[in-house]
């Protein structure tokens, strides 16, 4: 699902990323952890397409992604659920609307994006929040908001970026059980983050990026 | 993705509807003076000498003359003239011409009654060479080398240029100011676009709002420079009825050019914008 091969970036001369081989088997659920600073982000940034890198091959879904055209990159990102960091919702949209426009642009017809976005938004429980706008929520709505939204569409591939950052214990504990149904479900799913807490709530394949390398690759704990 | 752009778009002009009225009208104006401009040189087509590169003069023929004969003539006068650009105006034209300017003359031609002459028209650099011809047998009459057909023609021409080089400034204007709005909505949309781009949209799904944003002032700008026109031309239409001239309309034509002009324009100025906008973003 997933193969880089020797992937460096750098900004102004600083190295984000040396040399950086990973593969992600289609099905697996992957944590990536190390401090901050290390390119955990820039790392998934770079599997939307959002960065590509200085040197290397980034491969996602059968597809090399450093070497696609522009317009490619739709079809690529229809694929992937990406949870941001920083939520990335429509601020002139209502809850409702933000799900729906995204099951919308992959072509599902109105009344069932309206269904499938009910759906999801019940299971996270902000059925009752469908009509506010994103700056009415809380920090841990709004992430939720995020989250319903990248799996809507029931991607094949879900990144998320410190997806727990703002929420309590038990909404972290639900959403990492709902990442793990979606991943039993058959989507390969790579979480982003530095809480150890999350990392040891599930026993999963774990890779620690350090200085813009992979410094250990195995279940956690070491 | 249409319903989305039109919603979308329509949600765009609810925001800055004052800017969407000023580039209905900033378009709307110059458009609908081309418009008024076009329709006068249409009207004075047949009457004046708008191409303003020769002197042309006008030869009547003895009525008598017939048809063939007369071919002869004109055949030989292009023979021995090469300069000269010689041409035979028909009865239904000459005729067409008179009513022009004397309306009253229908009737009579219509009747039959009327035997019109034949009328040459000589195009030269040399009129004077013209007048040469008033000792020939066939020639009636010959006509002055500066008619009012030439004088018509200089104004018309003039009037044609100040009013063209008024549209253009305006409509370019207009047209800038398509673009810089557009441009500046981009800017103020940058985060939903970037958001839009993360989770797959295409870019006509998110040029789509804009498109819309701009192509409805510009329907707008089209009804409003037809209307503008159309007033425009049937008041100076009243003002020839009162001179014992004939009444001028708008054509079709110029009226479906004005409509399109107001749509196709701001459109081009911005899928320029937002295509200069999509590489930036690709560059960056």
């Amino acid at each position: 699902m997933i193969r880089l091969r020797s992937v460096s970036k750098e900004y102004e001369r600083r190295t984000i990323l040396d040399a950086l081989d990973l593969q992600v088997d289609a099905g697996e659920f992957v944590f990536l952890t190390g401090p901050s600073g290390a390119g955990k982000t820039t790392l998934l940034r770079m599997l939307y397409a959002a960065e590509y890198p200085t040197e290397g091959e980034v491969w996602v879904a059968g597809r090399r992604i450093d070497e696609m055209v522009r317009a490619q990159l739709p079809l690529l990102r229809r694929k992937i659920g990406v949870i941001f960091q920083d939520f990335k919702l429509l601020r002139r949209k209502t809850v409702l609307e933000n799900i729906t426009f995204v099951l919308r642009i992959h072509g599902v017809a109105p009344r069932e994006a309206h269904r499938r976005a009910m759906k999801v938004l019940r299971r996270l429980g902000l059925q009752h929040r469908q009509a506010a706008f994103p700056d009415a929520l809380s920090g841990g709505e709004q992430q939720r908001v995020a989250i319903a939204r990248a799996l809507a569409y029931q991607p094949r591939l879900i990144l998320a970026d410190e997806p727990t950052g703002n929420l309590d214990a038990d909404l972290a504990s639900e959403l990492l059980s709902l990442l793990c149904d979606i991943n039993y479900q058959g989507a390969t799913v790579l979480v982003a983050t530095h809480d150890h807490a999350i990392l040891e709530s599930i026993p999963a394949r774990t890779l620690v990026l350090h200085q813009g390398q992979i410094h250990y690759d195995g279940m956690w704990p070491p | 993705m249409i319903r989305h752009a039109i919603a979308e778009g329509l949600v765009v002009l609810r925001e800055r509807s004052a800017v969407s009225v000023i580039l209905a009208l900033a378009l709307g104006v110059p458009i609908a003076l081309a418009g008024v401009g076009l329709t006068l040189h249409k009207w004075l087509g047949p009457v004046a000498d708008l191409s303003g590169q020769k002197s042309s003069v006008a030869v009547l023929l003895h009525p008598q003359i017939e048809s063939g004969e007369r071919r002869r003539w004109i055949a030989e006068l292009a023979t021995d003239h090469p300069d000269w650009s010689v041409s035979e105006v028909s009865g239904s034209e000459l005729a067409e011409r008179l009513q022009r300017w004397f309306p009253y003359l229908e009737e009579l031609m219509d009747s039959g009654d009327a035997t019109l002459p034949s009328l040459v028209e000589i195009l030269t650099d040399n009129p004077d060479l013209v007048t040469e011809l008033e000792d020939r047998t066939e020639v009636l009459a010959v006509g002055p080398r500066s008619s009012i057909q030439q004088t018509l023609g200089l104004v018309a021409r003039r009037l044609a240029l100040i009013v063209g080089v008024i549209s253009f400034v305006l409509l370019a204007v207009a047209v800038l100011l398509a673009a810089v709005w557009v441009h500046l909505e981009l800017y103020r949309h940058a985060d939903e676009v970037i958001i839009m781009r993360l989770v797959g949209a295409t870019e006509g799904t998110i040029r789509g709002p804009f498109l819309v944003a701009v192509a409805i002032p510009g329907a707008v700008a089209g009804a409003l420079s037809v209307a503008g026109s159309l007033t425009t031309v049937s008041g100076l239409s009243r003002l020839a009825s009162a001179l014992g001239l004939s009444a001028i309309s708008v054509p079709p034509s110029v009226l479906v050019l004005q409509i399109a002009a107001s749509v196709f324009l701001p459109l081009l100025a911005a899928v320029i914008t937002l295509a200069r906008h999509s590489a930036d973003a690709t560059k960056s």
